[in-house]
């Protein structure tokens, strides 16, 4: 490490410290402290649920994924990886959403969309896209195989 | 014994999460993005805060008219974007959840903690934020402003203190070029290696074998082929794409409740624009107000007071003052936000018919009943402005009930929640 990066790495870890305080100090003025163990409750549950479920869910993905990988070309893997991954985010974002609606609003112009009808539209885009993406990756390197052969016609 | 079985566990994971796409080069590019957007959300929000609850030398521009709107569109669609930003740098880190000796040192104890906090706080401040947009309130065992609010700076100063503890890497993987040459091998000759080197190496495979089920899944994992370094690019491309692809859906498909361009793919926002009385959205109703009767008074004045001048003007009064058009944003701290056309009398001519000096505040009262937001304070630099209207008509519409009827305020680059609704009185501030 060169002098200047120990002099930036103290500059920073003063800096967030600093703030680190400044977010204890508000929090000490602003929320009673009544509801810390509220504010607590959910910060062990996102590690809780990142350490407990998306981690694991994910390392068995992997193992899945070696099995495939002996199987089927890396790309066809990528696009069918990348569709889930896509899906899931999605999913994250939109079940909230859609459980709220279904309780209700206070409003009618919060949460006005069909958000279920609009999110399997969106998973019957992508798997259209994804077997698009698919079919083309095999037709190009399937092109690509045959074009030495047909050149030393 | 039990130590070292979990080691060669601990290891064996770590190994079985060895992938292209998982290396110190892929941590920092999806860091800085990730970073990026962080800083994003922090300034934007601290801006909204203080626009809300100003210090008392604080002044706040009021030009552009969409520097309000733009910026709170910017909060939102930067945290919807941190979604996959922060799953994929999770993903890039993943096998460091296994290191061992789980810790070695108490530099090291205070390293895991603080990424610890780091990676808490950041889940729950991306998910309360986007929680709070969808207004279930029921799951927070806190207040959520006051919340967000004070996270924000445990994101920031855990962020600072990880780009600290992090330096060297950052520096080394910063560009692709210095990447290449922190190793001696190209990209792509690089092997496949988790974030950090392991401490304990991984036992040759010839070594004597774990039994039971953890052996065979770990022996399997090492008879997986190496990947051909052609693999190893397309793994690591395949990783940028699908990151990019996923930020892409999610921004794409949730902006346009802020950004009009992308309104027609708004799909899944918690707001869509249109909708609402006179084709604009409303956070609080008459009805939430207890507004219902005292706004269709046929006796409602306004009153406006300057210390002992005071004078009170009815609808008809208020109709009979010049009229002016302006077209406003409606921009909630929510981050939607809209464009509109709104008429009636400008405030500051409102202050003059009560004689009050140049760069005086307005306390702005509202009738409605248990809010934080019933007084406002309207500040020097929106008092004078043109634009400031007290509005009595909405996109050519007599204003709606729950759009504030019979007059409520309008001002360039201010929040939403401080355009007051059903007003009752103005009272300068001296």
């Amino acid at each position: 490490m060169t002098r200047a990066q120990r002099r930036w790495r103290v500059a920073l870890i003063v800096v967030g410290v600093g703030l680190l305080l400044l977010g204890g100090i508000v929090l000490f003025n602003d929320v009673a402290p009544k509801r810390y163990i509220g504010i607590l409750a959910w910060l062990a549950g996102a590690i809780i649920i990142h350490d407990g479920i998306i981690a694991p869910a994910v390392f068995g993905v992997s193992l899945a994924m070696r099995r495939a990988g002996r199987r089927i070309p890396l790309p066809v893997i990528l696009i069918v990886q990348g569709a889930i991954v896509v899906g899931a985010i999605m999913a994250l974002l939109v079940f909230p959403e859609i459980a709220k609606q279904a309780i209700g609003s206070a409003n009618p112009s919060i949460l006005p969309l069909d958000y279920a009808g609009n999110l399997i539209g969106f998973y019957i885009a992508l798997a259209v896209v994804t077997a698009v993406a698919i079919g083309l990756y095999l037709v190009v390197t399937r092109r690509q195989n045959a074009r030495p052969s047909t050149s030393q016609d | 014994m039990v130590l070292w079985n979990l080691q060669r566990l601990l290891n064996g994971m770590r190994r079985s999460l060895a992938a292209p796409s998982r290396n110190p080069r892929a941590a920092v590019v999806i860091g800085r993005l990730l970073g990026a957007a962080f800083i994003l959300c922090f300034a934007t929000g601290i801006y909204s805060h203080f626009i809300q609850d100003p210090l008392p030398w604080m002044h706040f521009p009021t030009r552009p008219i969409w520097i309000y709107q733009v910026s709170q569109g910017i909060h939102i669609t930067a945290g919807i974007a941190c979604f996959p930003l922060l799953l994929a740098k999770l993903y890039a880190v993943f096998p460091e959840l296994f290191q061992t000796p789980v810790v070695r040192s108490v530099p090291h104890i205070l390293e895991r903690a603080s990424i610890a906090l780091f990676v808490a706080s950041s889940i729950v401040q991306i998910v309360i934020g986007l929680i709070n947009t969808y207004q279930w309130y029921q799951l927070f065992p806190f207040p959520f402003r006051q919340t967000h609010y004070a996270l924000s700076f445990v994101v920031v100063g855990s962020l600072a203190i990880h780009i600290a503890i992090k330096l060297p890497v950052i520096a080394q993987y910063w560009s692709k070029r210095s990447a290449f040459e922190a190793d001696g091998v190209t990209l792509a000759e690089r092997p496949a290696e988790p974030v950090g080197a392991p401490l304990v190496p991984a036992p040759p495979h010839d070594e004597v074998p774990i039994g039971g089920v953890t052996g065979k899944v770990i022996a399997w994992i090492d008879s997986t082929p190496k990947p051909r370094p052609d693999e190893v690019r397309t793994s690591r491309r395949g990783f940028f794409a699908i990151a990019g692809v996923a930020v892409a859906a999610v921004v794409g498909l949730t902006a346009g409740q802020s950004f009009r361009l992308l309104d027609g793919v708004n799909l899944f926002a918690p707001r869509k624009q249109g909708v609402g009385p006179s084709g604009l959205p409303i956070n609080r109703t008459a009805a939430a107000a207890k507004v219902l009767e005292s706004a269709r008074d046929a006796d409602w004045v306004l009153t406006v007071v300057n210390g002992e001048t005071s004078t009170t003007f009815t609808r008809a009064q208020l109709l009979a003052l010049p009229q002016y058009d302006v077209d406003l944003p409606i921009a909630c701290v929510e981050g939607w936000s809209q464009m509109a056309s709104w008429r009636g009398p400008r405030l500051r001519d409102l202050a003059d018919a009560v004689g009050a000096r140049d760069g005086v505040a307005i306390r702005a009262v509202s009738l409605e009943k248990d809010s934080s937001y019933a007084r406002t304070t309207v500040g020097p630099e929106w008092v004078r402005d043109e634009l400031t209207l007290v509005a009595l008509e909405l996109n050519g519409d007599v204003l709606d009930i729950d759009h504030g009827y019979p007059a409520r305020l309008i001002a360039p680059a201010r929040p939403g929640v401080l355009q007051t609704k059903w007003l009752s009185s103005l009272e300068v501030i001296a």
